[in-house]
């Protein structure tokens, strides 16, 4: 055996990042998920801008992209991280990689560290555009850079949160199609649901959603809000809905555990799952 | 199933579908994990230390596929540097792979090729970086006949200094190329032993014999208690069945001479075919006494 010139973890690891990444410029996924993020947040900020609405403060104003990345980081992170793992099972690409001398967690953490560089940058895409908008109407002066600055690492951990989670849910799947639509349907629809149904209706604090972690994202901007409850009147029936909003330091201890215990998860799976068929 | 090769040369790994022959090779290659029992390669176990055991091993199990968006170059190169290939020598490896195997042009995505096309690519990136054990299996399947020939003369030159194993289900294929075969059903290993050994062994039971002109078939009466049949090909041709030992195959073709010119006289069947239908044939391909692998 000839292990001296085998190249270290951390070597194959660069290289698996490196692969990972042309793999998501090659195939459009990034410039397309960049582009529909563009065509949101320009729209969003030049329409503030034409109609004046400059916010209470910067930070309200900044606010207004940073409270849609809990759903729009979903999107992206499953997009992302919806197939990074079932592509090694449900197609050919399997039997190229896995039958190389590297090690499955070195391939996983190489695909991570890609997924999760793409992740960031249209999350920051995110914060950047209305940072635009918010120094147009309150100058750079007016700008609050550490609660900003807060608001993107928490953004970052998020996206951390997700890919995790993508790369369960695709650890769980052979067809990297079936692995792909699963994930955005899991993570987008399924969360909203539990959000809505646990949270909003039923008034059980939804501690375990990725989405309620996902709101503590522009509190740094917006200061801590309250559980609030609302009682209406509808056809003669009283209906009480809840409001919950997590505390900056529970929120991060949520999406932390997401990044690790999934990822953990993904990489069990991983390593154990066979090639059949 | 047991066993084990050392230094170079190449073994064939026969049997029906579902005998375990790709399954053998998964486990091999970590593709599979043993429920028991332990796959080893240069003494690493590849459950346990599976980049170690990988570390000179080439593998072509099933049907790989490069990422479809990369380029042969990138899919070959990308392969050469997780085995610690420099990038100062790459430009020059892949070209040796380029002209060996006749790859397509290196800037085209492999998704976009053909099967046979995409095959080549595989066995260069299998082959990059010079492993010294290569594990193939069906290696030339979805390959048309020049490409198969060029797979064969390849391979036929690396089995010189390198061990290769591999399955097939082209008997000519695995006469031509190895050295050794392994013989497989439900698991088990039937026979295991050099091709010359089988040759010698499966003796085949049939010969066709080919004459200048047309022989009408009372003409071959005088090789009477020698043969058990004779049949008609053609107005030249014949196929004859006898007990299968050489000095009855001789004694044939001398009688065949002496009635009428001989153009050709050759096995019916392949050594490998009539051992391979020999050894399926017994119950549940059961194996024969003696010669079987450990």
């Amino acid at each position: 055996m000839d292990l001296a010139r085998l190249p270290s973890d951390f070597a194959q690891w660069r290289t698996a990042v490196y692969r990972q990444w042309k793999f998501y410029l090659r195939t459009w996924r990034f410039l397309l998920l960049l582009i529909f993020v563009l065509i949101i947040v320009v729209a969003f900020t030049a329409v503030s801008v034409v109609q004046g609405d400059s916010g209470v403060s910067a930070a309200d104003y900044l606010n207004g992209g940073a409270s849609s990345l809990g759903i729009f980081g979903i999107i992206i992170g499953a997009f992302i991280g919806g197939d990074a793992i079932a592509m090694d099972f449900g197609s050919g690409t399997g039997y190229f990689m896995l039958v190389l001398p590297v090690k499955r967690i070195v391939l996983l953490l190489g695909r991570y560290a890609a997924a999760f560089a793409v992740t960031v940058i249209l999350i920051a895409v995110f914060l950047v555009v209305p940072l635009m908008g918010a120094i147009y109407f309150w100058g750079v002066s007016g700008i609050p850079w550490v609660a900003l600055g807060q608001t993107f690492l928490l953004s970052a951990l998020y996206g951390l949160a997700v890919i995790s989670t993508a790369f369960f849910f695709s650890a769980l799947f052979r067809s990297p199609a079936v692995s792909m639509i699963a994930t955005i349907l899991i993570l987008f629809l399924g969360f909203l649901i539990i959000d809505g149904v646990v949270g909003t209706s039923l008034g059980y604090e939804p501690w375990f959603s990725l989405l309620y972690a996902g709101s503590v994202i522009g509190l740094p901007l917006i200061g801590q809000p309250h559980h609030t409850e609302m009682v209406s009147h509808v056809g003669g029936r009283m209906i009480t809905t809840h409001m919950w909003y997590p505390y900056i330091w529970e929120g991060t201890l949520i999406l932390f555990g997401y990044f690790v215990v999934f990822l953990a998860l993904s990489a069990i799976i991983y390593q154990y799952k066979e090639s059949k068929g | 199933m047991s066993f084990a090769y050392e230094g170079s040369g190449a073994i064939g790994y026969l049997g029906p579908n579902g005998a375990g022959k790709t399954t053998t090779l998964k486990l091999l290659t970590g593709l599979l994990r043993p429920t028991a029992g332990v796959a080893r390669i240069d003494g690493v176990d590849i459950r346990e230390h599976p980049k170690r055991a990988m570390a000179d091993v080439g593998a072509v199990i099933e049907t790989p596929e490069p990422y479809p968006s990369q380029t042969v170059a990138e899919s070959i190169q990308m392969v050469s540097e997780f085995r610690g290939g420099s990038s100062a020598n790459i430009a020059h490896d892949i070209g040796e792979l380029h002209e060996m195997l006749d790859l397509p042009p290196l800037g085209a995505r492999t998704g976009r090729l053909s099967k046979g096309q995409r095959q080549r690519v595989v066995i260069a990136a299998c082959l990059i970086r010079d492993p010294r054990v290569i594990i193939l299996d069906e290696p030339t399947g979805g390959l048309d006949p020049k490409e198969r020939i060029l797979i064969r003369n390849l391979l036929n030159r690396l089995k010189k200094d390198h061990l290769i194993l591999m399955s097939s289900h082209l008997m000519q294929e695995v006469t031509d190329i190895c050295d050794q075969v392994i013989f497989i059903n439900q698991g088990k290993i039937l026979l295991r032993d050099t091709v010359e050994n089988v040759a010698t062994r499966f003796q085949s039971r049939a010969v066709d014999i080919e004459f200048v002109d047309p022989v009408p078939i009372e003409r071959l009466s005088p090789l009477g208690s020698m043969i058990r049949t004779i049949a008609p090909i053609g107005d030249r041709r014949f196929r004859i069945t006898f007990d299968g030992s050489v000095s009855a195959r001789a004694e044939i073709l001398t009688q065949c001479v002496r009635i009428a010119p001989v153009i050709s006289y050759s096995s019916a069947s392949l050594v490998l075919e009539d051992a391979y239908l020999s050894l399926m044939q017994g119950p549940n391909g059961a194996a024969p006494t003696g010669g079987t692998g450990d």
